[in-house]
């Protein structure tokens, strides 16, 4: 098979011209390194935040107060689960293997959604975490779906087929609290308190602060930037939080009828990179619950090399 | 070229995974699992890829028995591509799964089984696919040797894949909850 060929600006012109011609980019294709390398980069982190975001709803699952939410919570986290593999797989298709990036997961080396480093407090944040961060997480991905790179763009429409369920059964739960007692009106209230701020954080960086966005946008891969993702994510969430009585955690909170969006506060920056550096409430906590389960996993992963090896003598 | 890197690791070699959502429907391409064995592997595969309906079967391949080719690889190896001997060593002939993709359209699965050839290696079966399957033209080839492919056992299509029918909490529709302020408004 002949060689594609190194990078020119001919090779680079035509890859352009694909993209912007709709066509999406599959494993043999030839492609600049640098858009390899960002999906690497970008497919990855994703894969170690669908993983890590097992952590903080598989806690609940022993207290989930009855048995239909305990069944709810069981296939959610087992989605989450799933989608890790689909995203591990899309990685791969790039050349990268999948114990190259668990290493460098687990040894602390590779990023993930920073939202996961937050400590789900009561049975309220259970809901809140599905309406919210589900619901910013499916913002981004519906944007990701339409990539460029055929892989990365099936598993987000595979996911975001998936995660709908996950984004209205948070929603039913917070909506049965805030018309429920004072009490569980109370418990809704302190979950949106605590995770407003986290769920705007996690679409990313302002623009601004976010260098690698335009080439990105450029070459399909992201098809918004993260600002206009957060003000979409804004847009369906704040008007329906207060309509269902609940107070959103920003004094500047307002809707502008002149464009007809929501327009949120400042965010604190300095929070969000503190978290992402590993600094948030519970980082340490999350990578040794995954290091963890690695080492507990690994006389089964011997166990099945044995017997398939066996096996195999024996065939 | 191989589908993808196929190197044992911790949770053994890659497979790829195709699944089939209805009779007459074609096997598709979802994704890949790890796995040490074939059995191991549709194990897998029915856990990651078949936890909603629809699936009436899966078949599983070791990533490295795929040739995977694309247009884009196709044009460019031109001539030599052509080549009767290229790619091959010889061999017996063998029956080959024909695996192809021939829409850019957004889509949750990729290349769709056509059917099979019969040919002494992996590229002479390519060519004879492209004879054999030439409309719509192909985006991208997969090519899998027939004895490289295990299928999830009959017996056990009804315990594998009924039980996702009933679990209708995995769907949004199992949820009242579209929006508040159409609910009042309609209320």
């Amino acid at each position: 098979m002949a060689d594609l060929g190194a990078e020119s600006p001919e090779r680079l012109a035509a890859f352009e011209a694909r993209i912007a011609a709709g066509e999406k980019i599959e494993p043999g294709d030839w492609m600049p390194e640098a858009y390899r390398h960002q999906l690497v980069r970008m497919i990855s982190q994703h894969a170690h935040s669908e993983v890590v975001g097992m952590l903080p709803e598989g806690a609940w699952i022993p207290r989930a107060p009855s048995l239909r939410r305990k069944l709810i919570l069981l296939a959610k986290v087992q989605d989450e689960a799933g989608h890790g593999q689909y995203l591990y797989h899309a990685a791969e298709t790039l050349g990268v293997h999948r114990d190259e990036l668990i290493a460098a997961l687990l040894e602390g080396r590779a990023k993930y959604s920073s939202v996961f480093n937050y400590p789900p407090l009561t049975w309220a944040d259970v809901g809140m975490i599905g309406w919210l961060v589900d619901g910013a997480a499916i913002k981004n991905q519906v944007m990701l779906a339409q990539c460029s790179y055929g892989p990365y763009s099936r598993a987000m429409v595979r996911i975001c087929a998936e995660e709908t369920f996950h984004h209205k059964q948070g929603k039913e739960m917070v909506l049965t609290y805030a018309r429920g007692t004072a009490h569980q009106r109370a418990m809704a209230q302190d979950a949106l308190d605590r995770w407003w701020w986290p769920s705007l954080m996690m679409l990313g960086p302002h623009d601004s602060d976010s260098p690698n966005t335009p080439q990105l946008v450029r070459w399909g891969v992201k098809t918004k930037t993260n600002d206009q993702v957060r003000q979409e994510f804004v847009d369906e969430h704040a008007p329906e939080l207060l309509e269902v009585g609940l107070e959103v955690p920003d004094p500047e909170l307002r809707f502008d009828p002149a464009d007809g969006h929501w327009h949120h506060g400042p965010i604190d920056w300095d929070e969000f990179w503190a978290v992402v550096r590993g600094d948030g409430p519970l980082n340490a906590e999350r990578l040794e619950a995954r290091r963890r389960a690695f080492e507990e996993g690994r006389w089964v992963r011997e166990a099945i090399a044995a017997h398939a090896a066996r096996r195999e003598a024996t065939a | 070229m191989s589908a993808a890197p196929g190197r044992p690791s911790g949770d053994g070699p890659r497979w790829e995974v195709f699944k089939q959502d209805a009779a007459g429907k074609p096997h598709q391409a979802v994704g890949s699992v790890h796995a040490a064995d074939a059995e191991h592997a549709l194990l897998m595969a029915r856990s990651v890829h078949a936890r909603r309906p629809a699936a009436v079967s899966l078949w599983v391949a070791p990533a490295d028995a795929v040739l995977s080719v694309t247009a884009e690889q196709l044009a460019a190896a031109g001539d030599e591509g052509a080549a009767p001997a290229h790619g091959d060593t010889e061999g017996a002939p063998q029956r080959y799964l024909v695996f192809r993709k021939s829409s850019h359209r957004r889509a949750i699965t990729f290349v769709d089984h056509v059917g099979e050839v019969t040919a002494v290696g992996p590229w002479a079966a390519l060519r004879a696919a492209i004879v054999a399957f030439p409309e719509p033209p192909a985006l991208a080839w997969w090519i899998v040797p027939s004895e490289r492919v295990s299928a999830s056992p009959d017996y056990e299509a009804a315990a594998w894949f009924e039980p996702a029918r009933a679990k209708t909490y995995k769907q949004q529709s199992a949820y009242g909850t579209t929006a508040p302020t159409r609910r009042r408004r309609q209320g």
